[in-house]
C-alpha cells in the first residue's frame, strides 16, 4: 500500500506534465522515503544514466509500513513490479536542470483558496451506501493491533 | 501526529468481556496498551496495573521529594489547536461540535477517488494570527505534505500536514505563573506552528467481537484508492497480519483544521506546562481562531518529559504523556511523572526510563505505560501534490499584524500598570469576555480597583451560582461604572450597592432607575430629623461619644441607617451626623 501510494504520488504529482522544477520535487521527495533514499544514495550525481541502475526497493520494509503482510514469494513476485514503477520515474533523472531554480512547489500558481463557506454536500447517501459496514448512525471499521 | 480520540463513556472494558479469554492470554500487558494506542482514555486499572514497572506509590514520590533538587526536568509541548472556522480545511462541509455522526462528509474529506481539496483562506488567516501572537518569523512561503499512516480514522490514508517548512517558527510566549504557586514571570520558546487536518473520531463499539473482513479496510481507505490499479494491488496484497474487531468511526471531525504549536523544552515543572498551555488557550481564545475546549478536544496537549541530573547537559530518555483534559491534571501527571523518572535515576535504575507514551490515570492519579515506542515512526511525509504553495504576502501579513486584538500579555502589564495586584492582574485577564467587560467600564469611568473588586467578587460568584458567562448578565459596564460611582460619590451606600447589583445583574435596567425605584433618601432635612431622634434615644452612648469615645460615630450612623431602612444617603448621613455629634462639645 506504502508502495502504491508512494507510487501513485509520484504518478499523479510528476508523472504526468513533467515540469523540469518537478524533478527537484521529487528528488526532495526522495530523500525523505527511505525508498527514495536508498534511490538517491547510488545517485546523487543527478545525472541521466540507465534506470537499471536503481536500487532494488526494499518491498519487506515497505510492507510493513504499509500494514501489509507479504509471504516471501510475494515479495519476490511485487519487487520486480514496483522496480518497474519506479524506474519509470528514473525517467526523469535524465531531464538537464542545469539552468533551473530550485522551487518550493512545482506549480507556478499558489493560493487556490476558498471562502469559508459552508456547503452540504448533497449525496451523502451514495457516499455512505458504498461503506461496506455503514450501522446508522456510525461506520463500522475494524480494530486494528500492531503485532509487533 | 493525531490520534483519534475515544469517546470517554466508552464501553471498552465491557467489549473486553466479550473477548474470548485466549485473547487476553496471547497477549501481554505492553501489547494490549498498544491496541489501545488511538485511545486517550479507556484503559482500565485493572489492566494497568499488570504492567510490572508501574509500581511507584504515591507515597513513596513524597519521601523523595528531596531527592528531586538533584534533577531537571526538561518539558516539552505539543498543542493541537481545533480551529473555529464554520468549515473543515480542504472542503466546505461544516463542521459543529456535537453533530450527528457522519453528517457533515463529502468526498473530499473522505478521501475518494479524484476528489481534490482547496484551501480554506481562514485557516490561512487564523494560523498567522497565531504565529503572530507567538512572536513567531512567518514563513512568507510555505507547503503542505502528506504524513502517511495507516489508522481507520484516517479515510485518504495519509495526514495532510506541513512538515519541513511550517507557517511559522522560532517564537515564544510570555506568561506571569499564579501567586498562590510563588508567583514569577516565564518565558518560553516556540518551536513551530504549523496547520494541518484532523483525523475522524474513534469508538470503540459495544458489540464488536468478530468482524472478519479483511479486505474492508482498504475498501474504506480510497486515499490509495485514487488510482484503481493501486486498488487492485491493494486487495491483492490483504493478508491477515491485524486482528480484527469492531470499532466505530465518526468522520465529522475528519479534514477539521487544526494547527499544531510546538514548544521548545524550556518548561521545567507541571505547574510551568499547566500555565503554558493555559496560556495557549487564553491566546487562541483572545484571538478568536478556537474556543479552546479541553473537554471538547478542541484542545489537546501532548506533553514530552525527560529527567536529568543537574548540570548534565545531555537530555534524558523522553517521555510521552496523553490523556490530559486538564490543566490540572496536566499539572499532577507531569509531576507525577518527573518524581517517577527521578526516583529512577536516584536508585540507579536509568534504564528503566524507556521511550514510550504513557497515559495519565485521573483516577489513581498516576502515569501508566499505554504503549512503548513502535521503532522510529516513519511517515514518509513529501509535498502534497494536490495543494499548491502557500504564499503570504507582506501586505496580507502586516494587515493581520495591526488587526490583532491586545493580547494576554500585553493585557496582564497592562493592568499591573494601573496599579492592580498581581492577583486582579491574573483574574481580570484571564477571561477575553472578563477584561473587555472591565475595560468598557473602565472606560466609562468606573475606578479601577473597585471595578476589579465587583467583578472579581460579586459578579464573579453570581456568574459562577447561575453557570453564565459574563456577556450573558444582564448588568452593562456603563451601569457598574455609574454604580461605582454611586458609591463612590456617596449617592448610595455599599451595602444598597451590592443589592442594585444583583438586581441588574440578573434583571437589568439603570442604577438611576433603581435607586428612585428605592426611594432613596437623599433630603437632607429629612435625615437630620432620623439622626436627632437617633441622638435623642441614645444618651449614653452619645456621652461617651463626646468623652472621646470617636468610634462611636459608626454606631449612630448604623442606628440612623437602620432608622431609614438602609436609605439614607451615607454621605449626607454622616456630615449631619458629625454636625450634630459635635454640636454642644
Amino acid at each position: 500500500m506504502a508502495v502504491a501510494n508512494a507510487a501513485l504520488a509520484m504518478v499523479g504529482g510528476i508523472g504526468v506534465t513533467m515540469l523540469q522544477r518537478q524533478r527537484n520535487q521529487l528528488y526532495s521527495f526522495m530523500a525523505k522515503n527511505p525508498l527514495g533514499h536508498a534511490l538517491l544514495r547510488s545517485r546523487r550525481d543527478f545525472s541521466a544514466r540507465s534506470s537499471s541502475s536503481l536500487l532494488p526497493p526494499d518491498v519487506s520494509r515497505l510492507a510493513e509500513t504499509a500494514r501489509i503482510a507479504l509471504t516471501p514469494d510475494e515479495v519476490e513476485e511485487f519487487a520486480p513490479k514496483i522496480g518497474q514503477v519506479i524506474d519509470w520515474f528514473g525517467q526523469l533523472q535524465a531531464i538537464d536542470l542545469q539552468n533551473v531554480d530550485p522551487a518550493l512547489r512545482a506549480d507556478a500558481e499558489s493560493n487556490n483558496l476558498r471562502e469559508d463557506l459552508p456547503e452540504t454536500f448533497d449525496n451523502r447517501e451514495s457516499l455512505l451506501a458504498a461503506v461496506p459496514t455503514y450501522e446508522k448512525p456510525y461506520i463500522k471499521v475494524p480494530k486494528v493491533l500492531n503485532k509487533d | 501526529m493525531i490520534m483519534a480520540s475515544i469517546c470517554s463513556r466508552v464501553v471498552f472494558s465491557r467489549s473486553l468481556l466479550l473477548c474470548p479469554s485466549a485473547f487476553l492470554t496471547r497477549r501481554n500487558g505492553a501489547l494490549f496498551c498498544t491496541m489501545q494506542s488511538s485511545g486517550t482514555q479507556t484503559v482500565t486499572k485493572g489492566e494497568m496495573s499488570k504492567t510490572p514497572m508501574e509500581a511507584l506509590p504515591r507515597k513513596q514520590t513524597k519521601v523523595h521529594e528531596g531527592m528531586l533538587k538533584d534533577y531537571e526536568a526538561v518539558i516539552g509541548i505539543e498543542t493541537h489547536v481545533q480551529l473555529s472556522t464554520l468549515t473543515k480545511a480542504f472542503c466546505s462541509c461544516p463542521y459543529m461540535y456535537g453533530s450527528q455522526p457522519n453528517s457533515t462528509i463529502c468526498p473530499v474529506c473522505m478521501g475518494l477517488p479524484g476528489a481534490l481539496p482547496v484551501l480554506n483562506s481562514k485557516v490561512i488567516e487564523f494560523a498567522v494570527k497565531v504565529g503572530l501572537a507567538l512572536n513567531c518569523e512567518l514563513s512568507l512561503n510555505s507547503k503542505f505534505d502528506r504524513k502517511q499512516y495507516f489508522y481507520p480514522d484516517l479515510p485518504k490514508g495519509y495526514q495532510i500536514s506541513q512538515f519541513d517548512i511550517p507557517i511559522a517558527r522560532n517564537g515564544f510566549v510570555d506568561l506571569d505563573l499564579p501567586i498562590e504557586f510563588g508567583g514569577g514571570h516565564r518565558r518560553f520558546g516556540i518551536t513551530r506552528v504549523h496547520m494541518e487536518e484532523d483525523a475522524g473520531k474513534l469508538l470503540h463499539s459495544e458489540n464488536g467481537t468478530g468482524s472478519q473482513e479483511r479486505t474492508f479496510f482498504y475498501k474504506l481507505s480510497p486515499g490509495l484508492g485514487s488510482n484503481m490499479k493501486c486498488f487492485a494491488m491493494v486487495t491483492e496484497f490483504a493478508v491477515a497480519s491485524f486482528q480484527y474487531f469492531d470499532s466505530i468511526v465518526d468522520f465529522n471531525r475528519a479534514g477539521v483544521p487544526l494547527l499544531e504549536i510546538v514548544s521548545e523544552p524550556d518548561i521545567r515543572s507541571g505547574l510551568e506546562a499547566a500555565e503554558y498551555a493555559a496560556e495557549i488557550q487564553r491566546l487562541v481564545r483572545y484571538l478568536g481562531v478556537s474556543n479552546g475546549n479541553m473537554q471538547e478536544g478542541s484542545l489537546r496537549c501532548d506533553v514530552n518529559v525527560s529527567v536529568r541530573p543537574i548540570g548534565q547537559l545531555e537530555f534524558g530518555t523522553k517521555v510521552e504523556i496523553k490523556n490530559m483534559n486538564s490543566f490540572s491534571a496536566m499539572h499532577r501527571a507531569i509531576d507525577f511523572e518527573i518524581s517517577r523518572q527521578a526516583v529512577l535515576h536516584n536508585e540507579g535504575q536509568v534504564d528503566e526510563i524507556v521511550q514510550e507514551t504513557r497515559l495519565w490515570d485521573e483516577g489513581a492519579q498516576r502515569t501508566i505505560t499505554m504503549r512503548t515506542k513502535e521503532g522510529l515512526a516513519d511517515y514518509r511525509y513529501f509535498p502534497e501534490p494536490d495543494l499548491p504553495e502557500v504564499s503570504l504576502t507582506r501586505e496580507y501579513v502586516d494587515k493581520i499584524s495591526a488587526s490583532l486584538p491586545e493580547l494576554p500579555e500585553m493585557k496582564r502589564r497592562r493592568y499591573e500598570k494601573m496599579g492592580l495586584s498581581m492577583q486582579d492582574v491574573l483574574f481580570l485577564a484571564n477571561d477575553v469576555n472578563v477584561c473587555n467587560f472591565f475595560d468598557a467600564a473602565v472606560e466609562k469611568g468606573a475606578d479601577v480597583k473597585m471595578a476589579a473588586n465587583w467583578i472579581m467578587g460579586d459578579i464573579a460568584a453570581y456568574l459562577k451560582n447561575e453557570r453564565f458567562c459574563i456577556n450573558e448578565i444582564k448588568l452593562t459596564p456603563e451601569e457598574l461604572a455609574e454604580l461605582i460611582s454611586s458609591i463612590k460619590n456617596g449617592i448610595i451606600s455599599g451595602k444598597i450597592g451590592k443589592e442594585i447589583l444583583l438586581e441588574l445583574v440578573a434583571k437589568g435596567g439603570t442604577v438611576k432607575a433603581i435607586i428612585e425605584e428605592k426611594d432613596l433618601i437623599t433630603d437632607p432635612v429629612e435625615i437630620e430629623k432620623m439622626v436627632e431622634e437617633v441622638i435623642a434615644e441614645n444618651p449614653k452612648q452619645l456621652e461617651q461619644y463626646r468623652e472621646g469615645k470617636t468610634r462611636l460615630q459608626g454606631f449612630f450612623a448604623g442606628q440612623v441607617m437602620k432608622a431609614s431602612k438602609g436609605k439614607a444617603n451615607p454621605v449626607l448621613l454622616n456630615k449631619i451626623l458629625l454636625e450634630k455629634l459635635n454640636a454642644n462639645s
